[in-house]
């Protein structure tokens, strides 16, 4: 279980607070959150941009409205998403559609040893590595919306099963069969890459 | 995959690398990847690519704009 970033609930909590010594600081941190946030569900500088004003003002209304931060967070991802799914400017969204397990499921013959080599995944090589980050962006950005955003909420901003439930309006079984077909898609997405490596591309 | 089994564990994988596969499943699942090679090898790569989502932060951050901090800056009077 990893919980809703205890970063945002700090911000959360300052600006619940009144502090205005550390405001700025706190109101930066929701930023980088919410614009990346954006960023990994519209693929887009503008729409991310858009999602993070919309979803700051909005939460200017709200502050006082939640007994505690971590109910607050999940509100703000809630708005986030919500606005991300609004703004189409130049987001990508694959059609709506269901993904398989049994199509996604390999055959014996792609379960080659390069297919399941170790990705490399060392910090910096994850951080540096600028072709394996588009690959994954890719990858990402192909998976139908329902997929991406529980993907998303639950592997890259580490909310909870239960949190990413909350967000999605969806129940937990829901969301934990979401997770693993999109985890499943990202993997064999991310499978090419490898072999690409291993032909010495 | 080779076959059935393979295929019923494959639908675990997900549950396994959270923590949240029932006791009763997560006793099959081992016994199961004690001898099949192909599944261990599927669900480290599962791993590694939750991983590199985990890992994965985005560049170039822009600050929030004026008309946020304003909203933020009043909400806390």
């Amino acid at each position: 279980m990893y919980g809703v970033n205890t970063q945002i609930e700090q911000a959360l909590e300052i600006l619940k607070s009144g502090n205005r010594q550390d405001a700025e600081r706190a109101i930066e941190t929701l930023q980088r959150v919410v614009y990346g946030f954006g960023m990994k569900v519209c693929g887009s500088h503008e729409d991310a941009q858009d999602t993070a004003q919309e979803t700051l003002i909005r939460l200017a209304r709200q502050l006082r409205d939640f007994p505690d931060a971590r109910a607050l967070s999940v509100w703000l991802y809630k708005v986030a998403k919500t606005q991300c799914l609004m703004s189409r400017r130049k987001s990508k969204f694959a059609p709506a559609q269901m993904l398989s397990l049994d199509a996604l499921m390999p055959k014996d013959s792609v379960l080659s040893p390069a297919a399941t080599k170790t990705l490399p995944l060392t910090p910096e090589e994850i951080v540096l590595n600028q072709e394996l980050r588009g690959r994954l962006e890719d990858a990402i950005l192909a998976l139908p919306k329902h997929y991406r955003l529980v993907l998303i909420l639950r592997d890259m901003e580490q909310l909870d099963t239960r949190e990413v439930a909350e967000v999605m309006g969806i129940s937990e079984e829901t969301t934990k069969m979401r997770l693993h077909r999109a985890r499943v898609f990202v993997r064999n997405a991310l499978a090419g890459y490898v072999q690409d490596l291993e032909k010495g591309r | 995959m080779r076959d059935r089994r393979c295929k019923r564990i494959f639908a675990m994988l997900s549950d396994y690398l959270n923590i949240e596969l029932p006791a009763k499943n997560c006793s099959e699942l081992e016994l199961h990847l004690k001898d099949c090679d192909p599944c261990i090898a599927y669900l480290e790569s599962l791993k590694n690519t939750v991983e590199a989502c985990r890992r994965y932060q985005v560049r170039k951050i822009p600050a929030s704009s004026k008309k946020v901090r304003e909203a933020l800056m009043l909400a806390l009077r």
